[in-house]
C-alpha cells in the first residue's frame, strides 16, 4: 500500500474540468513533481491533497487514511506557497513556531524545535528576524522550516522557486532536496519548469490538460517520452511525423530520409503513420560509421550556448536540431557547408500519440 | 540641499492647491482658537477654558461619550473585521453590495436614522398572534437606548470602519496567509485573531480614530434618544455662551490630533512590517 494515493480522482469547476482521471500512488519518503504548463491543473491536484479544494470525485488517502474530505486544519499536511505566505506580523522564530503553539506544545520544546529548524535550513542566528528583513530565499527558507516544524506526513510545495531569480533558484532547489531526504519526508513538488523537475524528483508526473500524461523517473522521462506532448515539453526535440516502410529491418519513412529504428514495430504494418522523436544531444558529426542511421545534411544555423553548441540542419525539407558539447579545440563547421550526421537506431523513438 | 531641490521640481499648481487647502482647513480652526483665548476683554488668556472644564456636566457627558465611543469601535470591529475578511476570502463578489451597504450613511441623514429606530424599536417585541411581551421597547429604559445609540453609531461609522479596513487587507495577501495558517492546523478563531487582527492594526486603528470622532462630536443620534452626550451638551452651551463652546471645540480637535500623532507612532513600525509583502 502506498503512503499517498490519488484514486481515480476528478475535479470540476463548474462545467470545466480541472482535473480528470488522476491516479498516483507516492511511497513514503518518494518526492513526486507534478511538472506541465500553466493550468494544466497541478495547483489544483496539490490543493486536494492539501484539503483546500474537495474532489468532484475520487479520494485522497495518507498513512492508510482516507481525508478527502477532512478539512485542511485536520490533515498533517505541511504547504509551501510561491509567495512565501509568511505571517507579516510574526518574528521568524514566532512563525516557525505557529504551528506548535497551536498545537499547545510547552513552551520549552517549542523553543527547542525552532532552533533546530532554524539550524536545518542555516539560518541560526535568524530567530528575531521580520520576514519583511529577509530576502526572498531566506522567506522561501523559513517557510520551508516552518512547514517541517511540525513533522507533517506530506510536504507539498506549489512553485516555491518561481518568485526567484535564477541563481538562487538552482541552490534552493537542491537544499530542498537534500533537506527532504535528509528527513526522509514524503513530498509533491509543483513546477512548470522541466530542468527543476528533472532535477529534483524520484518521480515526475508529466500532466497536460487536466490529465496525466506520463508518470516515470527524470531519465525515464526524458529518454522514453511516451507521448507528443511529453517528448516536446521536456527538453528541446526533433520530431517527425513517419511512415512505416520495412518491417524486417525497423526502417521508417520522413520525407526522403530513411531511420533505422530499435523500436518494435510488430503490432505495425508498412505504411502505418507514427510520429518519432530524436533528441538533439543523440545525433553527432560522423565519426562511427557503425551507427546506423547516417544522414546527409547542409548547416543552416550555429548557435553556442556555453557547455553546448546547438547546430541547426538542413535534410532536403527537413530541419533537425543537433547538440555537440562544446570544446575549444574542435573545429566547428561552417554555415553552408555540407556534413554527414549519425544517430544510433535507439536514438530514433517512437511516441505513441 | 537635497530636499530643497526636491521641493523645487513640485510643479506650482501643486504647491497652490496644496496651500489653499491648508488655509481652508486652518483658518477656521485659527478662528475658534482665537475666538476662544478673548474671553476677557483686551487679553488672550484661558479663562474660557478654566471656566468650561470646570462644569461638572462638562466631564460627566464627556467621560460618558467615550465610554459611547469605546463601546461602538469594540462592536464596528467584530462586526467588520470578520465581514471584510470573509468577503476577501470567500465571498469577493459580495463586496460591492456590502460597500454599497456602508455607504448608506452618507445617503441617509442621521435624522432619518434614528427616526427610523425610534419608530421600529418603540414598540414591544411580541411573540405574533399572542400578547406575550418577549421584550420591552428598547426606547423605554435606558440600556436600551445605549443599545440603541451604539448600534446607530456603528452605522455612522461603517463607511469608515469598513474602507479601512478593507484596504489594510489588501496590503496582505489574507487567503494565502489563511490557508497557510490552516495546514498549520489554526481554527478559525485563531486566524482572525492572530493572523488578521495583528496585520490590519494600522487600518483598525485609523478606522476607530474616525469612529472615535464621528461619536464624540455627535448630537442627532444623541439629542432624539436622550442619551447625555457630550454633543448636546455642546449644542446647548453652545446657545447660551460664547467663549467656552470654542474652547472645548478647540480642546476635541486637539485631542483627536493627538491620538492620530500617538497612533502614526504606535503604528510605525507595524505598518512597515504589514506593508512590506
Ligand atoms: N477556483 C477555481 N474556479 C474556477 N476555475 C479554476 C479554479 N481554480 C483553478 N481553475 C481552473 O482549473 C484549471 C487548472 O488550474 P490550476 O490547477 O491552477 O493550474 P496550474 O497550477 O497547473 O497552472 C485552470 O483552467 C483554471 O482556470
Ligand atoms: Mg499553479
Amino acid at each position: 500500500m502506498a503512503y499517498l494515493e490519488l484514486n481515480n480522482i476528478n475535479k470540476y469547476f463548474g462545467k470545466t474540468a480541472a482535473v480528470e482521471n488522476f491516479n498516483l500512488q507516492v511511497e513514503r519518503g518518494e518526492l513526486v513533481s507534478f511538472l506541465g504548463p500553466s493550468g494544466c491543473g497541478k495547483t489544483t491536484t496539490l490543493r486536494m491533497v492539501a484539503g483546500f479544494e474537495t474532489p468532484t470525485q475520487g479520494r485522497v488517502i495518507i498513512n492508510n487514511e482516507d481525508v478527502t474530505h477532512k478539512s485542511p486544519n485536520q490533515r498533517d499536511v505541511g504547504m509551501i506557497f510561491q509567495s512565501y505566505a509568511l505571517f507579516p506580523n510574526l518574528t521568524v522564530a514566532g512563525n516557525i513556531g505557529f504551528g506548535l503553539k497551536i498545537a499547545k506544545k510547552p513552551a520549552e520544546e517549542i523553543h527547542k524545535r525552532v532552533q533546530d529548524m532554524l539550524d536545518l535550513i542555516h539560518m541560526p542566528d535568524y530567530g528575531n528576524r521580520y520576514p519583511y528583513q529577509l530576502s526572498g530565499g531566506q522567506q522561501q527558507r523559513v517557510a520551508l522550516a516552518r512547514a517541517l516544524a511540525l513533522s507533517p506526513d506530506v510536504l507539498l510545495l506549489d512553485e516555491p522557486l518561481s518568485a526567484l531569480d535564477a541563481k538562487i533558484r538552482v541552490s534552493l532547489r537542491s537544499e530542498i532536496r537534500a533537506i527532504q531526504q535528509e528527513l526522509g519526508i514524503t513530498a509533491i513538488y509543483v513546477t512548470h519548469d522541466q530542468e527543476e523537475a528533472l532535477s529534483i524528483s524520484d518521480r515526475i508526473v508529466v500532466m497536460y490538460n487536466g490529465h496525466i500524461e506520463q508518470i516515470g523517473s527524470p531519465f525515464q522521462i526524458y529518454n522514453f517520452p511516451e507521448t507528443a506532448f511529453v517528448a516536446s515539453f521536456i527538453g528541446t526535440l526533433n520530431s517527425f511525423n513517419a511512415e512505416v516502410t520495412d518491417l524486417t529491418n525497423n526502417v521508417l519513412r520522413v520525407g526522403d530520409l530513411r531511420l533505422t529504428t530499435a523500436e518494435n514495430l510488430e503490432d505495425r504494418k508498412v505504411g502505418d503513420k507514427v510520429m518519432i522523436a530524436i533528441r538533439p544531444e543523440r545525433l553527432n558529426f560522423s565519426s562511427d560509421l557503425k551507427k546506423a542511421n547516417l544522414i546527409d545534411c547542409t548547416i543552416e544555423n550555429i548557435t553556442f550556448l556555453g557547455s553546448i553548441v546547438r547546430i541547426q540542419v538542413k535534410v532536403g525539407d527537413l530541419r533537425l536540431h543537433m547538440d555537440t558539447f562544446n570544446n575549444p579545440f574542435l573545429e566547428l563547421p561552417k554555415i553552408g557547408d555540407k556534413a554527414e550526421i549519425t544517430c544510433s537506431r535507439e536514438a530514433v523513438i517512437i511516441l505513441q500519440h | 540641499m537635497n530636499w530643497v531641490s526636491k521641493f523645487r521640481k513640485i510643479p506650482f499648481w501643486s504647491w497652490f492647491w496644496f496651500i489653499l487647502g491648508v488655509i481652508y482647513f486652518v483658518l477656521p480652526l485659527y478662528a475658534t482658537l482665537d475666538f476662544s483665548l478673548r474671553m476677557e476683554r483686551d487679553t488672550l488668556g484661558f479663562k474660557a477654558y478654566a471656566v468650561a472644564f470646570q462644569d461638572p456636566a462638562f466631564l460627566k457627558t464627556f467621560s460618558y461619550s467615550i465610554m459611547l465611543a469605546i463601546l461602538t469601535i469594540i462592536v464596528s470591529v467584530a462586526l467588520v473585521v470578520p465581514t471584510a475578511y470573509w468577503i476577501r476570502l470567500r465571498l469577493p463578489e459580495a463586496r460591492r453590495i456590502v460597500e454599497f451597504i456602508t455607504l448608506m450613511p452618507f445617503v441617509v441623514p442621521a435624522i432619518i436614522l434614528v427616526f427610523g429606530l425610534i419608530r421600529i424599536y418603540s414598540s414591544p417585541l411580541e411573540i405574533p398572534f399572542t400578547s406575550i411581551v418577549l421584550l420591552q421597547p428598547l426606547t423605554n429604559f435606558k440600556l436600551g437606548t445605549n443599545i440603541l445609540i451604539i448600534g446607530g453609531y456603528v452605522v455612522l461609522g461603517l463607511p469608515y470602519m469598513y474602507r479601512s479596513v478593507d484596504t489594510g487587507m489588501r496590503t496582505v495577501d489574507v487567503r494565502t496567509l489563511t490557508e497557510a495558517a490552516q495546514s498549520m492546523g489554526a481554527s478559525w478563531a485563531t486566524i482572525i485573531l492572530k493572523i488578521i487582527l495583528p496585520n490590519v492594526r494600522t487600518a483598525l486603528l485609523s478606522g476607530a480614530l474616525l469612529t472615535f470622532a464621528i461619536v464624540v462630536g455627535e448630537v442627532i443620534l444623541a439629542s432624539f434618544l436622550g442619551i447625555p452626550a457630550f454633543g448636546p451638551y455642546l449644542f446647548l452651551l453652545g446657545q447660551h455662551r460664547a467663549y467656552e463652546p470654542a474652547a472645548l471645540s478647540f480642546t476635541t480637535f486637539l485631542l483627536t490630533w493627538a491620538a492620530m500623532g500617538i497612533i502614526q507612532l504606535v503604528t510605525g513600525g507595524q505598518s512597515q512590517a504589514a506593508g512590506a509583502h
